[in-house]
């Protein structure tokens, strides 16, 4: 048994469930209250990646930063998560607020038309060339440096601080939903919006909230995406169709289903790509199809998702 | 009434059906102009089909340059005004065969450059045949375009460069011989170029007893982490024959990342500044250009055309393939006060080309239309970042 391929694994799927997660949530926010698709939310999260890059970029760059690299990354950060809370609300205010009465269909092709606009305008304004935050050379290459070893077996800071902060990042948004006034509101407004007007609870604002945290959250985790891999305009396409895919096995409109199911699909991603495609003798390329036929497979036996509730119609 | 419904939905249907039918019609026959003479005097007007947007807009970027700086030139020399017009083809063969389709409906259009991947050729060559328009590539080097029982493009294409049954063989022979390699990981893209690559670079190991794990990831693959957990620690080489150097680049920063010993070897796909973990290798089809001797004065004036951007090796082939374009026609000429397509066709192989931009003099096989003694070399890419030319494959 190779124990460094297993540990490596496990590292792997805990990492790119972080991705997954932060960004599931977002879907899973948005469709709790408004029981809209936000087909946007993976370009949302590519928006945040660039925005680490040109802060990244305007403080010098991996290898002349102005000041302290950890500096550096915090800003990148939080800047990250500010530009796409703002994106996120600009998104709702005029994408999607006048189409709120409108057919449920309706305001699906306005998510998919936000998508392509982003996309496109980030290919238009800074080319399509990938793009890179240079990690190896952050802090002298720090961050590639082993956290903790176990045997022969190591994981990078990189990997630790991608983690931690994912979950940093879900128990604040678990506390502002469980523990505040707003976050009443949001749950309230979730499980019926025209009960939760009638008592008073500002909509609008509520629903203008649920996108602030969902593109703060996708803001945050572009930026931990994007410092190990690259960035380019299509970026956010399978990390946000993987993500939506999450929330749907967690369980739409579940907070904790997408948390959940965001960790479940990394785990399932890593060990299909690793070992799944070896026992079955399928070539790795087509890991997207095994792990797919998994999904699909699990939806016939559980629809709901792992923390929904079934569907409950009147007669 | 409903008889009088029915009878109108299905003329409709019909109609619907005819126009689809026409709309999937060969496009062969749709893109064929009559081709227009040229006037030897007037502007020659050369299309370039290449990636100018995308992922591998740097090295289409690049080639542009090059060969704008041929038109300028060698047009020049041989008193001739040239143009290049550019065609955007991306990575994508279907946009390949649009970008085709426009140059060919342009008349005014002699011969083309390009395209520059394996995958547009294939997606091209007959449409531009069909309008018997030349197009010579400076860096499509997939074997089967001009080899094997059935070569996937027509004798109206070119290339100024050698194909990949040189490039992978030296490559993997370069592995066994001077790397020692016993382990070997090859990745693919699932397209054309990086998989006609990587088989001929997985059959030569092979043959030499090289224990071979073959990987497959596409041109869309974000997170390389555990595709790269699979490669085994004592693995000695991974080729990566991406046309994405970003993605190259990824799987050797995370080798590093996991305590992998191996080594990160490239395509020609690679020879771009993204590429960069120090010690990596990379093989190209044309050398450094400040290695060949008497090319000083066209590099300074590529720098001063172009300024702030880098010398690759993976432009100046473009230049090749505009010399070759403005020899046939100025052979074409003689004699003559306008040429045609045809007219370049027949004097591509006419005579050989001088002062060729790789050095010493050019010509194209004899049994093929690929170059005569083409080859590859090799770079490694330094503790700075920058790519060393090292040796010829």
């Amino acid at each position: 048994m190779d124990y460094d391929k297993l540990f490596q694994t496990l590292v792997n799927s805990a990492t790119l469930g972080s991705t997954y997660a932060l960004i599931a949530l977002g879907y899973t926010m948005v469709y709790g209250i408004l029981k809209l698709l936000n087909f946007a939310h993976g370009d949302v999260f590519m928006i945040g990646a660039y925005v680490g890059f040109g802060v990244l970029t305007a403080t010098g760059g991996a290898l002349d930063p102005a000041f302290s690299p950890w500096l550096v990354l915090v800003l990148m950060a939080l800047a990250a998560m500010a530009a796409c809370a703002l994106l996120g609300v600009s998104i709702e205010r005029f994408a999607y607020r006048p189409l709120r009465d409108a057919p449920r269909i309706t305001p699906l092709i306005s998510a998919l038309g936000v998508s392509f606009f982003l996309s496109n305008s980030v290919q238009l304004l800074f080319g399509a060339e990938h793009r890179t935050y240079d990690t190896f050379n952050i802090a002298g290459g720090t961050l590639y440096e082993p956290a903790a070893t176990l045997g022969s077996f190591s994981i990078s800071w990189l990997r630790v601080i991608t983690v931690v902060s994912a979950i940093v990042l879900m128990v604040v948004l678990w506390y502002l939903v469980t523990r505040t006034r707003i976050g009443k509101a949001m749950r309230a407004t979730a499980i019926d919006r025209d009960a939760a007007a009638m008592m008073g609870i500002d909509i609008d604002r509520v629903i203008m909230f649920a996108f602030l945290l969902a593109g703060g959250l996708a803001g945050a985790a572009g930026v931990l995406f994007a410092l190990r891999t690259d960035l380019f305009p299509q970026m956010g396409f399978t990390p946000g169709l993987f993500a939506f895919t999450a929330a749907v096995i967690g369980g739409i409109g579940s907070i904790p289903g997408a948390m959940l199911g965001g960790y479940l699909l990394g785990t399932v991603e890593a060990l299909t790509v690793t070992y799944v495609t070896v026992w079955v003798g399928l070539p790795v390329g087509l890991s997207n199809f095994v792990i797919f036929s998994l999904l699909i497979v699990f939806m016939l036996f559980r629809p709901q998702g792992i923390l929904g509730r079934p569907e409950i119609r009147k007669v | 009434m409903k008889r009088r419904s029915l009878v109108a939905a299905a003329l409709a249907v019909l109609v619907t059906s005819v126009l689809a039918a026409s709309a999937g019609a060969d496009t062969r026959t749709a893109a064929r102009p009559e081709a227009a003479a040229v006037s030897c005097s007037g502007t020659i007007n050369i299309g370039l089909l290449t990636v100018l947007t995308g992922p591998a807009a740097f090295l289409g970027q690049d080639q542009r340059s090059w060969a704008v700086l041929a038109a300028q030139r060698v047009g020049k020399e041989l008193g001739l005004k040239a143009k290049i017009v550019n065609f955007d083809t991306t990575l994508d063969p279907a946009v390949a065969l649009t970008a085709a389709q426009r140059l060919v409906g342009n008349k005014s259009i002699i011969a083309a450059v390009g395209p520059a991947t394996s995958g547009g050729v294939a997606a091209t060559s007959r449409t531009l045949a069909d309008a018997q328009v030349v197009h010579v590539s400076p860096s499509a080097t997939r074997a089967t375009l001009t080899k094997g029982g059935s070569p996937e493009a027509t004798g109206f294409f070119y290339r100024v460069v050698a194909d990949d049954s040189v490039q992978g063989t030296g490559a993997a022979k370069y592995m066994v011989e001077k790397l020692n390699a016993d382990k070997v990981t090859v990745f693919d893209a699932q397209e054309p170029y990086s998989v006609g690559l990587a088989n001929t670079v997985e059959n030569y190991l092979k043959r030499r007893n090289v224990t071979v794990q073959r990987l497959s990831v596409t041109n869309q693959t974000t997170d390389f982490s555990s595709f790269v957990a699979r490669i085994p620690a004592d693995t000695d080489v991974v080729y990566t024959p991406f046309q994405v150097a970003a993605n190259a680049n990824q799987i050797a920063v995370l080798l590093k990342e996991q305590g992998k010993r191996a080594v990160v070897f490239g395509g020609d796909g690679t020879a771009d500044p993204a590429f960069k973990v120090p010690g990596s290798y990379f093989s190209n089809f044309a050398p450094d250009l400040t290695s060949v001797p008497g090319k000083q004065a066209i590099v300074d004036a590529w720098k001063q055309a172009n300024p702030g951007r880098s010398l690759s090796p993976f432009g100046p082939p473009a230049y090749g393939a505009v010399q070759t374009i403005l020899y046939a026609a100025k052979r074409a000429c003689a004699g003559k006060s306008s040429i045609d397509r045809i007219n370049i066709k027949r004097k591509m192989k006419a005579g050989p080309i001088p002062n060729w931009i790789l050095g010493g003099t050019f010509r194209f096989s004899s049994k093929t239309n690929d170059p005569l003694n083409g080859g590859f070399w090799l770079f490694q890419i330094q503790a700075d970042g920058t790519a060393k030319q090292i040796g010829r494959l």
